[in-house]
């Protein structure tokens, strides 16, 4: 009784250390006194007014690059997967673990390496990609390609290859299976997999901050060169509205295909 | 991918007929990846064996002196240490908080395991920088934090919790205690109840059987997740930079620095190197781990 009573003031504990920061954002978008001031003073929402348009802007190229970023990384993920789940050709493993590999490279280093590689490039070709949305999605391909490729092969766990052989024997065209049996059968792994990509698109601070500027900024990295220098009641607003916007986003996944199915949690 | 690719899938799977085929499948999708990031890591690696020559500036010359400097120069060690230490204090944190949750998940069977389980995975789809804001009205000076210990009277004075070491500690714990979790709990499932009621029947405490029976059990998804932890910790960029305020110096705020303000490109390419070297180890380690004992997955970048 008394455990479990304790276990039940550690989960509380824990619940309330996860969700502070995300509820506090909310609370002190109202506040009327002193944003890092507590308790808050009275209630407005003139600090959603203050918004500055180009936080929209970097709104507006975060979408962009994230939707880019999730189509290609499935278009460019589902042959190297459907390849590393069927074929047995040589170097399949290597290619395997070099495909996945990504996920070890810290964002940042990434980054760097991109933002070096940029310029390098820049003097052999004089064409820009720091700074352009091409070098953001670019950046971004990096770690989507590889989750897209991880979350389609996941898929093929319990995959009936017979179903292929069956469509093929029964004269299906080749192309008529890969629509109507495969894709079908892998979608919630692709859908998940597109998911992934266009969420830690929209998530990423280090590459997008090396691989932006200018017009090409995301909305993270402007929040975050935000509150490098000044900390105003209007960037908790933004932030109340981007929590306001994830939740959204959120109950309509789980609603959609279980948040976590796409966790890979359940077993 | 044109009609390579459609007539792939037409060979009959797990036959070597098709072994060429494959290959020119899978072909553009490494090409690209070649491209964008073992290219750029490339160029990277060969940037921290040249010096630089003054502000973005480069040398032509082959050079081993800002690996040397990493070596004799106390600063880069105290630097190193640090990066570590703040891993080893993350991952305790993750441990000690998200030991009791994973349980939780992994023993409950009401309808509100759902719900917890959605909680402990929310804040990942929530912007990271987001969530790193929304430690500062909780922990500055005048915060809620402070406010609630002045007004019960257990401290005198604010505490510093924020813009220095501790500040980026606590950002870390909350952005990376989900994976840990959920590591746990995939481990802790699999251990059958009737030894825990087992070791209750014999006379263990609580207490005992968490350290004799439940802890022993479930010691490589500890140690998976922890290594897991650390190596997020130890990469994580955004959490130190801003949490810390401009005044913590980790291997990543220093790699970031040089290449944003002190724009010495090579010295930031060498730490970088040894930064991805240094991840790459211990993940190699992590996977090791997991063959050896043969339990659990999810893994992924946060922070």
């Amino acid at each position: 009784m008394i455990r479990w009573l304790a276990l039940r003031a550690a989960l509380f504990l824990a619940f309330a250390f996860l969700l502070a920061p995300v509820c506090i954002v909310i609370i002190v978008s109202f506040n009327g006194g002193p944003v890092l001031s507590f308790p808050p003073t009275h209630f407005t929402t003139h600090w959603y007014a203050l918004i500055k348009p180009e936080f929209f802007a970097a709104l507006n190229v975060s979408l962009i690059v994230a939707g880019a970023t999730a189509l290609l990384s499935v278009a460019l993920g589902l042959p190297a997967a459907l390849a590393l789940s069927r074929g047995r050709f040589p170097g399949r493993d290597g290619l395997n673990s070099i495909l996945l590999s990504p996920l070890v490279v810290p964002a940042l280093v990434t980054g760097v390496a991109l933002y070096q590689f940029s310029l390098t490039f820049w003097d052999f070709t004089n064409l820009a990609l720091g700074g352009t949305l091409i070098g953001l999605i670019i950046g971004h391909l990096t770690f989507g390609i590889p989750f897209s490729v991880r979350a389609i092969l996941a898929g093929h766990a319990r995959f009936d290859y017979a179903l292929e052989e069956a469509a093929l024997n029964l004269g299906a065209t080749p192309l008529q299976t890969f629509w109507r049996v495969t894709v079908p059968i892998l979608r919630p792994s692709i859908v998940a997999g597109g998911i992934f990509a266009f969420v830690m698109s929209l998530d990423d601070v280090p590459i997008a901050l090396f691989m932006g500027g200018g017009d090409a900024t995301t909305l993270p990295v402007r929040i975050f060169t935000t509150v490098e220098f000044d900390f105003g009641g209007e960037v908790m607003a933004i932030a109340a509205l981007i929590v306001g916007g994830s939740v959204l986003l959120m109950l309509v996944l789980d609603r959609l295909i279980g948040l976590d199915c796409l966790f890979g949690a359940r077993r | 991918m044109s009609t390579a690719a459609i007539d792939g899938i037409a060979a009959p799977a797990r036959t070597r007929r098709g072994a060429d085929v494959w290959l020119w499948i899978v072909l553009p999708t490494t090409v690209v990846f070649c491209l964008i990031l073992a290219a750029p890591i490339a160029d990277l690696i060969e940037l921290s064996f040249h010096a630089m020559t003054g502000p973005a500036q480069v040398g032509a010359a082959f050079t081993l002196s800002n690996y040397w400097a990493f070596i004799t120069d106390p600063f880069f060690l105290q630097m190193f240490l640090r990066t570590c230490w703040l891993g080893l204090l993350v991952t305790l944190g993750c441990a000690a908080i998200g030991y009791p949750v994973a349980y939780y998940l992994a023993r409950t069977s009401t309808r509100w395991r759902g719900m917890a389980l959605f909680l402990v995975i929310s804040p990942l789809l929530i912007s990271a920088i987001v969530r790193n804001i929304g430690w500062f009205p909780l922990l500055s000076e005048s915060g809620l934090v402070n406010w609630a210990l002045l007004k019960l009277g257990v401290i005198g004075a604010p505490l510093p919790l924020i813009n220095n070491f501790a500040g980026v500690v606590i950002g870390l714990v909350h952005a990376l205690l989900p994976f840990m979790i959920l590591t746990l709990t995939a481990v802790i499932q699999r251990i059958d109840v009737e030894l825990e009621e087992a070791a209750a029947n014999l006379g263990a405490g609580p207490l005992e059987a968490f350290w004799r029976v439940l802890l022993p059990l479930s010691w490589p998804g500890v140690l998976s997740g922890s290594l897991l932890v650390f190596t997020m910790a130890i990469s994580a960029y955004t959490t130190p930079a801003i949490l810390g305020g401009n005044r913590v110096l980790v291997m990543a705020t220093y790699i970031a620095q040089q290449f944003r303000t002190v724009l010495n490109y090579p010295a930031g390419g060498t730490a970088a190197a040894l930064l991805l070297v240094f991840a790459a180890l211990l993940t190699l380690l992590a996977l090791q781990v997991r063959t050896s004992e043969g339990n659990g997955q999810s893994e992924g970048r946060g922070a």
